[in-house]
């Protein structure tokens, strides 16, 4: 079981993917709003991985992995993003911000467990 | 993990989206675990609750409780506890049952219901668990290695207390649904999978019986978890007839179950 920080500004989305790594994948999970509460978040969360949505408001995923990547003390998280199918350009600039990997929307519930598995194999937290 | 105490023993449940409520019920093979894909589908819309029956899942092992009668005020009461009013029910195998004996007890709290892979009659119910008669992990003895196809269902099978399947199975062979469906006034939906081992698809004559509101369909190359064998066809199914009701013809993809079962 790892402790995953999820930022997705949207609620049902985020209610979902709570549900999804809480109950069906069984990990703790800290939810918060948008990129600005998941760098304040951070330090006091200590998590294994973070999950960001790139889009969001007050500060974008990718605004907020730059400031985790400033703060020493937070610049070693983990940071995976979620964005919309289609969206290469994103995938790009994520991959030069450091990010481990990309969570495509919509996803099935088994294939997020399964990715986030994968990722956690990968740093190796799982 | 969500739960409540009810009559002093625990009842876990989970619960997820925002709108309308709606409950899931599982059968005598599982726990609330393998509704998360339609949990989900159906999140956006609905919220939507599915709970352990006592002796299945993390709920109490309460065996004075293990009967069709039993389950039935077991969802009862957490409808109370919960502030639920008249809501859709969507049940599969016993928890089709219960969903059929809950409706007919109170027909002012269920909207419409849907039970898939559910017995009219006890004769329907196949003999892998017709005779089980106990042992632990019951869906491993019941479903043999067909059980690793079912992830979700696999994942909590060893949690099941042997007693409640025996005990529930003993009371649901008893049983005969068609009376109890004959005075409902809601859409019933009734779907089936044509190579189910476990719940066998009613015969002519037990069709024949059935009032024009309650529509029997047929997945033909279902088994006994269509929500988990085609995902996605059992989700549209479920999605159309929550909108549709009993508006059979708007129902998507009917024509090729109805020809089969009508």
């Amino acid at each position: 079981m790892a402790k995953i920080l999820v930022a997705e500004d949207e609620r049902d989305i985020r209610d979902l993917i709570v549900f999804i790594l809480q109950i069906v994948g069984g990990h703790e999970v800290v939810p918060v709003g948008n990129g600005e509460e998941a760098v304040k978040k951070a330090p006091e969360v200590n998590p294994d991985l973070i999950m960001m949505d790139v889009r969001m408001p007050r500060m974008t995923g990718f605004q907020a992995c730059r400031a985790l990547r400033e703060n020493p003390a937070t610049a070693h998280y983990p940071v995976v993003f979620l964005t919309a199918k289609g969206q290469d350009e994103e995938i790009l600039e994520g991959k030069e911000l450091g990010a481990l990997g990309y969570i495509l929307k919509p996803f099935e519930p088994e294939g997020l467990v399964e990715q986030v598995r994968a990722i956690l194999q990968q740093i190796g937290k799982a | 993990m969500s739960a409540i105490i009810l009559e002093s023993s625990l009842v876990h449940y989970e619960a997820l989206g925002r709108g309308k409520p709606l409950l899931f019920l599982h059968d005598w093979l599982g726990s609330w675990r393998y509704w998360v894909p339609s949990m989900v589908e159906l999140s956006s819309s609905y919220r939507a609750y599915a709970l352990d029956f006592w002796g299945f899942g993390d709920s109490d092992k309460v065996p004075a409780r293990y009967t069709l009668n039993g389950y039935v005020e077991q969802v009862a009461l957490f409808m109370d506890q919960m502030g639920i009013g008249k809501i859709p029910l969507i049940g599969h195998g016993l928890g089709g049952m219960v969903a059929c004996l809950f409706a007919a007890r109170y027909p002012e709290r269920v909207d419409l219901l849907m039970a898939v892979c559910t017995p009219l009659v006890g004769s329907q119910i196949a003999r892998p668990l017709s005779t089980f008669s106990g042992g632990d992990n019951p869906a491993s003895r019941i479903l043999g290695r067909k059980l690793s196809s079912y992830q979700e269902v696999a994942l909590e099978a060893g949690k099941t207390d042997a007693t409640a399947v025996v005990s529930s199975v003993k009371t649901a062979l008893e049983e005969d649904l068609t009376e109890a469906l004959e005075n409902l006034d809601l859409p019933v939906m009734m779907l089936y999978g044509g190579q189910d081992p476990i719940v066998q698809p009613p015969d002519r004559s037990t069709l024949d019986s059935l009032d024009y509101n309650v529509y029997p369909f047929l997945l033909a190359e279902a088994q006994h978890y269509p929500m988990l064998e085609d995902t996605n066809k059992f989700n549209r199914l479920l999605r159309d007839f929550m909108i549709h009701r009993d508006n059979w013809e708007a129902i998507q993809v009917k024509e090729e179950w109805r020809r089969r079962m009508r």
